[in-house]
């Protein structure tokens, strides 16, 4: 009788453990399910948020092949936007007020520029460097861009407002803009890496911004985006001007506005 | 699902109507009543069109009603259309399809349990579905590696541009997704999901090749009609395309510039030639639509067009409740017939240009 009682025992242990084991390993499976389901989100979340600084087929190229060194040529139209005089301005006014001034500029120029299909590339100091055409296909980028550009002035103008009645310095912007082919990819290190476009556009539109010191004219555009805009624009010619690190003179153009109809 | 419910949405910009016509024709053709397309019962052209395109979604030849269905997912996912998404899903659950693998496909994981063959076809449907850029002939690689043969890719693409239609008629209108969202989780849905499933699959047909007639070879964007020759979709692209250049609420030259500008936006040079040529029969001189074209406004346009063809660049790639107030505005502005029209212009041609993947040269 014993033999029997002591194999049911037997049997009923090892079962009982088997039992608590497989419970186990369920809450464990379980556990592991919710934890790649909740990676899965994040990473799914983080694609979204990069597919606002990067096209999808960079993303998913990244994704499913990491990170390479591989650029595209495309053509896009370069926008640059600096403050004028900002750096003596940063020299009187105190580090917490100067960096909200600068974070309610950035905020305005962005919304400016996202709102005309433009895509801020990054800040530069005091400078944004806004691309038209680089993350989807625009056969409108001239116009987007300028329109991009009068808007900033606009929205410049209303925060200048708001700075004058706190008794705050107001601001002056100058924007150049410029057409052509840039190469677009992940540039930089393996700590820091950026979708961005690199080439003589982007020099030549930062150039054309720097003459918004010399000439009249708060936006300042080349021939090849001059060239592509609705005949509404009102644009005034400035001639040929010598440019630095450019051989040849550029043909600049201001734009003065929009006559809506 | 938490990620699609997470996309901003508008409140619905459209009233849905009861119409005795519409559920009849409903009945006849996909066994209920109209249900959500009493969204647009206020023109019947366009109610019609997406009946027809729904029974189109119902009808297999080469592929199988699965992978169907998880392609129409991918899409709406991929045009942020909660609504479509929410629907799909839906009748996924219903019939039987696992909820972890629908969650696997919204959260496009690579390590995902999909067949080479599953995730070739949703890969090229996701990135025929962005169009950005638009995709080469040589996309057909992957799929022919994965076993998926002409006739079969012809189809896939009529998926997705299938898909590609409900997306913005059902985005830009802003139909309200909730119901749909919640539906699947109720105890009543799901104490009835094997009968409602079992139900639905009877709905589920398989089509057989049908050739296009001599005047179905002929209209509006005849080339890719040509293109989906056997199946379907052919027939009922070419009758909605007639009936969309029938409809008086809009001009023809309206229509075809709004066709014009989606395919100058997505480089679709076949599609924005033939509605170039479909502007100029309508009285639009080359110069007129060139500038149209170069800068979304001409002296020669009207103050619908003004209107209209900017709208229509935007309806290609966007934010869901963005577009929904410009749309908003829109219909403020021209009025709800007129508004229905556009949407239902703009669909197609986002569609079309989609469609353009296989078309037959002409």
């Amino acid at each position: 009788m014993n033999v029997p009682l002591t194999l049911l025992a037997g049997t009923t242990t090892a079962l009982g453990v088997l039992a608590v084991s497989c419970w186990r390993l369920r809450v464990q499976a379980r556990v592991l399910r919710r934890r790649l389901e909740q990676s899965a989100q994040d990473l799914q979340q983080l694609q979204m948020a990069f597919s606002r600084f990067a096209p999808d087929e960079v993303i998913e190229r990244v994704i499913a092949d990491g990170v390479e060194a591989r650029g595209e040529k495309r053509e896009v139209t370069v926008l640059f936007a600096d403050l004028v005089g900002f750096t003596a301005l940063g020299e009187t006014l105190d580090p917490s007020v100067l960096v909200r001034v600068l974070n309610g500029y950035f905020a305005r120029m962005s919304t400016a520029i996202s709102l005309h299909r433009g895509h801020v590339s990054k800040f530069i100091g005091d400078g944004i460097l806004a691309l038209f055409g680089a993350l989807a296909p625009n056969p409108w980028q001239a116009d987007d861009a300028v329109h991009a550009g009068l808007a900033m002035v606009a929205a410049l103008e209303d925060y200048n407002r708001e700075l004058a009645a706190e008794g705050l310095p107001t601001l002056a912007l100058g924007v150049g803009i410029h057409r052509g082919a840039v190469v677009a990819g992940l540039v930089g290190s393996r700590d820091l890496m950026e979708f961005t476009v690199v080439g003589a556009t982007v020099n030549l539109a930062a150039r054309v911004q720097s003459l918004t010191r010399d000439h009249d004219g708060r936006i300042l555009v080349t021939a090849a985006v001059s060239a592509a805009l609705d005949p509404r624009f009102r644009l005034r010619p400035l001639g040929e001007v010598g440019v630095k690190g450019v051989r040849e003179p550029v043909r600049v153009v201001a734009v003065d506005g929009f006559a809506l109809p | 699902m938490a990620l699609m419910r997470e996309i901003e949405w508008e409140p619905c910009l459209l009233e849905p109507r009861r119409d005795e016509a519409l559920d009849r024709r409903a009945r006849a053709t996909l066994g209920r009543r109209a249900g959500a397309l009493g969204y647009f019962a206020g023109l019947p052209w366009l109610a019609n069109v997406a009946m027809d395109f729904q029974s189109c979604l119902m009808t297999r030849v080469h592929l199988d009603h699965d992978l169907a269905d998880l392609v129409s997912l991918a899409v709406s996912q991929e045009n942020s259309c909660r609504y479509c998404f929410a629907v799909t899903r839906m009748f996924l659950i219903l019939l039987g399809y696992p909820p972890r693998r629908i969650a696997q496909l919204e959260q496009q994981l690579v390590t995902s349990e999909f067949s080479d063959r599953e995730r070739a076809a949703l890969d090229f449907a996701r990135r025929l579905s962005r169009s950005n850029p638009l995709l080469e002939p040589s996309a057909r690689e992957p799929l022919a590696r994965a076993g998926f043969a002409e006739p079969a890719i012809r189809e896939l693409t009529g998926l997705v541009g299938v898909n590609v239609f409900y997306n913005r008629l059902s985005t830009l209108p802003a139909l309200p997704p909730e119901t749909m969202e919640a539906l699947p989780e109720r105890w009543r849905t799901r104490l009835l999901r094997p009968l409602l499933g079992r139900v639905m699959r009877r709905y589920r047909f398989h089509g057989v090749p049908v050739p296009l007639t001599a005047a179905q070879r002929q209209g509006p964007f005849a080339g890719v009609v040509a293109g989906f020759d056997g199946l379907q979709i052919g027939a009922m692209l070419h009758a909605a395309l007639e009936a969309a250049w029938a409809s008086p609420v809009l001009p023809a030259r309206t229509k075809a510039l709004m066709f014009a500008v989606v395919a100058r936006a997505l480089g679709c040079t076949r599609t924005e030639a033939e509605a170039r040529r479909l502007a100029r029969v309508a009285g639009v001189g080359d110069g007129d639509a060139e500038q149209a074209l170069a800068h979304l406004d001409s002296p020669g346009l009207d103050a619908l067009e003004r209107l209209v063809l900017p709208f229509a660049r935007e309806t290609v790639w966007y934010q869901p409740a963005a577009i929904q107030r410009r749309a908003r505005e829109l219909r403020e502005t021209i009025g709800v017939e007129r508004f229905l029209e556009v949407v239902g212009i703009a669909a197609l041609a986002n569609a079309v240009c989609r469609l353009g993947f296989v078309a037959v040269e002409r």
